[in-house]
């Protein structure tokens, strides 16, 4: 018995356990949620160019996450019906549109939520896209085939228009959320949230 | 079809339900405003049954409160509204009486009517099919009987069975007379018996008469959502089946699988993470959206509850699949 337990080797720290440590200083179970989600993004998702937008200094954000993750899916996360049913009718697939930027909001299980947090999330969300829409319209697709190009353009218009109707949905996040307890088995699960009344996909 | 009941709809109160009586109100309100109800009146005889459910129609407090605010309808308190049925002159009953005898008279007519006129027709196509069959049978034989002068050339069999297949005609003919003049002559039939389902008249219509209404129904914290999707064209049902507190047509249920599996909450509610999980897998599960929602104002912030309707915002919220 004894012999056995002083054999034991010592448990190393899980590198995720590492990198929370390592990255938050602070201490804040918020900030280590969101590296957390960020890592599970870039690792099991293969999310690329996330970047972490801290929101805590808006006013408004006292009671919201004080972080939101950004990023850029390997493939498209959600399709409006109507936006499907157009891509459908014209010939589009979705590998030949341009990769979006994704918000996600970290929480964690346990964590209190109400609707006044969702809303301040959303808000800080929306001045933050609205500064770096700029950057991400400058990104253009690289596509050989003149015919598909002038498609992807007719899309690209009509998407703009949509965003003014909001017939293709509205202002959409990733709601994220890490388990805690049961040793921290590192479950995320995501939610599509969506602000107002959008239909449901028909899945 | 296309009747308008008198406005405002008096919406009866009995015993802490709101209910509907008139048929002519219950489809104005669906038809009009989105307005759907449960049926809720069975057979007095078959009580057990609830697939085809009848009249009253009752309303959630919330769908009664959507019509007195838009003015479509007020409360009237049942009880009271039968005061009058004591001091009804007599004179008046056996004028109600004899209405409700002529009433039934003409729906008796009516339903006979239609008989005899379904019968003529389906007569007529039994004729019709008879008449087809025996032409077919006709050019059959033509055709036997051309076959066989070509093999034989034996004409006189062939007039024999056009001989026969005309007796035939004229005896089905026969028989057809025979059958239609025997209902004509109409047997002596009872008079239908009359249920009205709202009690005026006799009484006066409840709106017109007193003009003392009940105070708009109480509704719980839910109803500005409630208000807001109503607002938007969403019908709305009652969330039992699906767990939540309504479930949200984008038209008639009638014609429309529902969108949202809806679920309210105060702006400052706590709510646990994993109820969101649920709602969001829920929906998911039944091809629905989950819609959280609610007021961004408390009770005691605003003066009514029409103030709280204007500041609700909404979440639709789908699983991610990942």
């Amino acid at each position: 018995m004894t012999t056995q337990q002083t054999q034991l080797p010592s448990l190393e720290p899980s590198a995720l356990t590492k990198l929370i440590e390592s990255a938050s200083a602070s201490g804040n179970p918020l900030a280590a949620t969101t590296i957390q989600i960020l890592h599970n993004l870039q690792h099991q998702h293969l999310w690329t160019s996330l970047e972490i937008h801290d929101i805590s200094t808006d006013s408004i954000a006292s009671d919201a996450p004080p972080t939101l993750i950004s990023g850029i899916p390997p493939h498209r996360i959600y399709t409006h019906p109507d936006e499907q049913l157009y891509m459908l009718e014209k010939g589009i697939a979705e590998d030949d549109l341009r990769p979006e930027r994704l918000f996600v909001i970290p929480t964690a299980q346990g964590q209190t939520w109400s609707l006044r947090r969702m809303a301040a999330a959303f808000d800080s969300l929306a001045a933050i896209e609205e500064s770096s829409v700029s950057e991400e319209a400058m990104s253009t697709s690289e596509s050989v085939d003149s015919e598909k190009a002038k498609k992807l353009d007719e899309y690209y218009e009509k998407k703009e228009m949509a965003k003014e109707t909001k017939e293709w949905g509205t202002r959409r996040a990733l709601l994220a959320m890490t388990n805690r307890g049961m040793g921290g088995e590192g479950t995320v699960v995501y939610y599509v949230v969506q602000e107002g009344e959008v239909k449901p996909r028909q899945n | 079809m296309e009747s308008t009941p008198t406005l405002p709809i008096p919406i009866s109160y009995v015993s802490g339900r709101y209910l509907l009586f008139s048929i002519d109100a219950v489809t104005y309100l669906r038809r009009e405003h989105n307005i759907c109800g449960v049926l809720i009146g069975t057979l007095p005889q078959i009580p057990q049954q609830n697939v085809f459910l009848g009249l009253p129609l009752e309303l959630m407090p919330e769908e009664a409160r959507v019509l007195v605010d838009k003015g479509v309808a007020c409360i009237v308190d049942e009880a009271k509204a039968h005061d009058g049925m004591r001091s009804l002159l007599e004179e008046d009953r056996r004028q109600y009486l004899r209405d409700l005898e002529s009433q039934g008279q003409l729906a008796t007519r009516i339903l006979a009517d239609r008989k005899d006129q379904l019968r003529e027709q389906s007569l007529k196509e039994i004729d019709e099919k008879k008449a087809k069959g025996l032409a077919a049978k006709a050019a059959k034989a033509a055709q036997a009987a051309a076959d066989a002068q070509i093999a034989a050339s034996s004409a006189p069999a062939s007039t024999e069975k056009d001989e026969s297949s005309s007796i035939f005609a004229a005896e089905d003919e026969m028989s057809s007379l025979s059958r239609t003049t025997g209902t004509s002559t109409p047997a002596p039939q009872q008079t239908m018996g009359i249920t009205p389902t709202t009690s005026y008249p006799p009484l006066p219509h409840p709106v017109s008469s007193s003009g003392q209404y009940l105070p708009k129904p109480k509704v719980p914290l839910s109803y500005p959502l409630f208000a807001h999707l109503h607002s938007r064209g969403y019908f709305l049902s009652p969330g039992l089946r699906f767990g939540c507190q309504y479930v949200a047509y984008p038209g008639d249920p009638l014609r429309f699988h529902s969108h949202f599996v809806v679920v309210s909450a105060e702006w400052d509610q706590e709510m646990d993470l994993m109820d969101i999980v649920n709602g969001g897998r829920l929906g998911t599960g039944v091809k629905k959206g989950f819609l959280l929602g609610g007021p961004q104002k408390r009770r005691d912030e605003v003066e009514s509850e029409a103030d709280r309707i204007e500041t609700v915002r909404t979440f639709s919220i789908e699983w991610a699949g990942m």
